[in-house]
């Protein structure tokens, strides 16, 4: 069974400057959640604030009704915690893993039983007796979420663990763990700086700007619905682009209706839209037009790089059409179902 | 040889009597230093790091003034008394061995401790947790204090006042030697006194040497 969690009018400030404004935060236990941010924005200030590692300079941290500052280490205890260091212990890699259960008074051979179960589980059970500094990144990776996941916690906390691994190892990585998830109840905030790795394991998504959350939803709708143009580009909208509405409810790029409409009043938007949902088509008059700067071949795709003016565009096209050439004029057509129109930077 | 071996077992006694008490106060005082998050923590730091640099004289002239029959602490009769070399020699190691606590401490990973704790340590088991992990540079703690105090002649020279059968260690006696011209004697004395101290520092280097290609490995 997974811990609740509740955040309530969380201020916190480090050297004079206000880090972290969460006004309220909820988790109903099982659930997970993921906290989406750029690097700075607060994520592990609030991480660390739920772990009970900082007390909030105003508001509170409840886990299961208890403020975590009065708990101390016997809640902490409910608490599984992985970071992107991976944190062990010149020991050896079963050692490491017994540690904490040897703080929660497990007998010896219980300890041993639990800590090879959890090696098991990611894959490292035939690391056991091996040295923990002799490890590779992914393994001590995997090493550090079994340490944390050998205490059946309540709560998991997980703070960017694929971060320091190289794309394979992270591949790999992500998968266990997602896989490992789907098997238990417990409650998890995982925190995260990449759009791919936070929204695959979360129920909610909380996008974190400044210090201040700009939008809690189910991933699908952060996806669809971004709040604004940060956080489209947080989730990986690979174009946002300056727009402005003109007076009969067009959307202009550069100048150039884009084919997007709306219906409120003219002003500045921005159009955020999935390089996927770029069509480029022999130059036309009136339609938005852009030079090709730069084509490269990426995973199944041709990666396009067009500029209309100051505005750059990104375009990927299926491997099975003709690329177009650097210089080349080409007229952009962006699939409505592909983007959105979100109030501007 | 009966003498050289009655002045050695004195110096033993005295430096390892001095560097065990300095032992007990200096690892925990490097620890708080190097794990407190409190205003004036860098001004607590120059100051031990002071400690670690002050002259042996300076801190036997100290404490001879406070051991004095006449002074704030006479009335326990430590002046020329080897206890009162211990004490004199526990104000020489302790600074030291606090700072290469402190340091060491300071040289682990940073998020380590926060590590420990969110993982359900305690304080005494974070404590406990990190010196292990921090073993190689407190072994070189032990290792430098036990030589500080061997070593050091001004402090034993005042607190104890080299007395013959009584006070006297090798440091004392090596002086005496040469001041009175027999340096044959005192080459002698300083052989025992380093053969003293590579016993001592061969035993903890094996210690730290084994735990560094543990943790290394």
């Amino acid at each position: 069974m997974g811990s609740r969690l509740r955040l309530r009018g969380i201020r916190h400030r480090r050297g004079g400057r206000e880090v972290l404004a969460v006004a309220e935060l909820d988790l109903a236990a099982g659930e997970r959640l993921a906290v989406l941010g750029p690097n700075g924005a607060g994520k592990t200030t609030l991480l660390r604030l739920v772990a009970g590692l900082e007390e909030p300079a105003e508001g509170s941290v409840e886990i299961d009704g208890v403020p975590t500052v009065e708990a101390g280490a016997e809640l902490r205890r409910r608490i599984g915690y992985a970071t992107q260091r991976a944190g062990l212990l010149s020991t050896s890699v079963r050692r490491n893993v017994e540690l904490p259960l040897r703080w929660r008074g497990l007998p010896k051979a219980a300890r041993t039983q639990t800590a090879l179960a959890a090696l098991e589980r990611l894959g490292v059970a035939h690391l056991a007796e091996r040295r923990a500094a002799a490890l590779s990144g992914g393994e001590a990776q995997r090493v550090s979420l079994a340490r944390a996941l050998a205490l059946d916690p309540r709560l998991l906390l997980l703070d960017e663990p694929a971060a320091a691994l190289d794309a394979e190892a992270r591949r790999s990585f992500l998968d266990d763990l997602a896989a490992l998830l789907a098997d238990r109840s417990m409650t998890v905030v995982h925190v995260s700086h990449r759009a791919d790795e936070a929204l695959r394991l979360a129920d909610r998504v909380a996008v974190l700007v400044n210090g201040a959350v700009r939008q809690l939803a189910e991933p699908s709708r952060v996806l669809r619905e971004p709040a604004d143009a940060m956080v489209a580009r947080l989730v990986g909208y690979e174009n946002v682009l300056p727009a402005r509405v003109d007076g009969s409810g067009d959307v202009l790029i550069a100048g150039k209706r884009c084919g997007l409409r709306r219906t409120e009043e003219p002003g500045p938007v921005a159009v955020a839209a999935w390089a996927t949902g770029l069509r480029l088509a022999e130059a036309e008059s009136g339609a938005l037009e852009a030079m090709v700067q730069l084509v490269t071949a990426g995973p199944g795709r041709w990666e396009v790089v067009l500029a209309a003016g100051d505005t750059t565009l990104r375009a990927h096209l299926p491997l099975t059409e003709a690329p177009p050439a650097p210089g080349d004029r080409r007229a952009v057509h962006i699939d409505q179902r592909l983007a959105r129109l979100v109030s501007a930077p | 040889m009966d003498a050289v071996h009655e002045v050695l077992a004195r110096s033993a006694l005295v430096s390892l009597s001095a560097t065990a008490i300095a032992l007990l106060l200096g690892v925990p005082l490097g620890t708080w230093l190097a794990l407190a998050r409190i205003r004036g923590h860098r001004l607590l730091a120059t100051f031990l790091n002071t400690g670690m640099a002050i002259p042996t004289v300076v801190v036997g002239l100290v404490v001879a003034l406070l051991l004095w029959r006449s002074g704030p602490l006479g009335e326990l009769e430590l002046i020329y008394t080897l206890r009162g070399m211990v004490i004199a020699q526990v104000l020489i190691a302790t600074p030291l061995i606090a700072g290469i606590t402190m340091a060491g401490l300071q040289a682990l990973p940073p998020e380590l401790p926060d590590q420990l704790r969110a993982l359900g340590a305690g304080r005494r088991q974070l404590v406990v947790r990190l010196w292990l992990e921090a073993r190689v540079p407190l072994l070189a703690a032990a290792m430098a204090g036990f030589g500080h105090a061997v070593s050091e002649v001004g402090a034993a020279t005042i607190v104890g006042g080299n007395i013959h059968g009584q006070t006297q260690v090798m440091t004392t006696s090596i002086v005496e030697q040469v001041g009175r011209g027999e340096f044959e004697e005192a080459l002698v004395y300083a052989g025992v006194l380093l053969a003293l101290a590579f016993a001592i520092n061969a035993l903890l280097t094996s210690v730290q040497q084994r735990a560094a290609s543990w943790a290394r490995a």
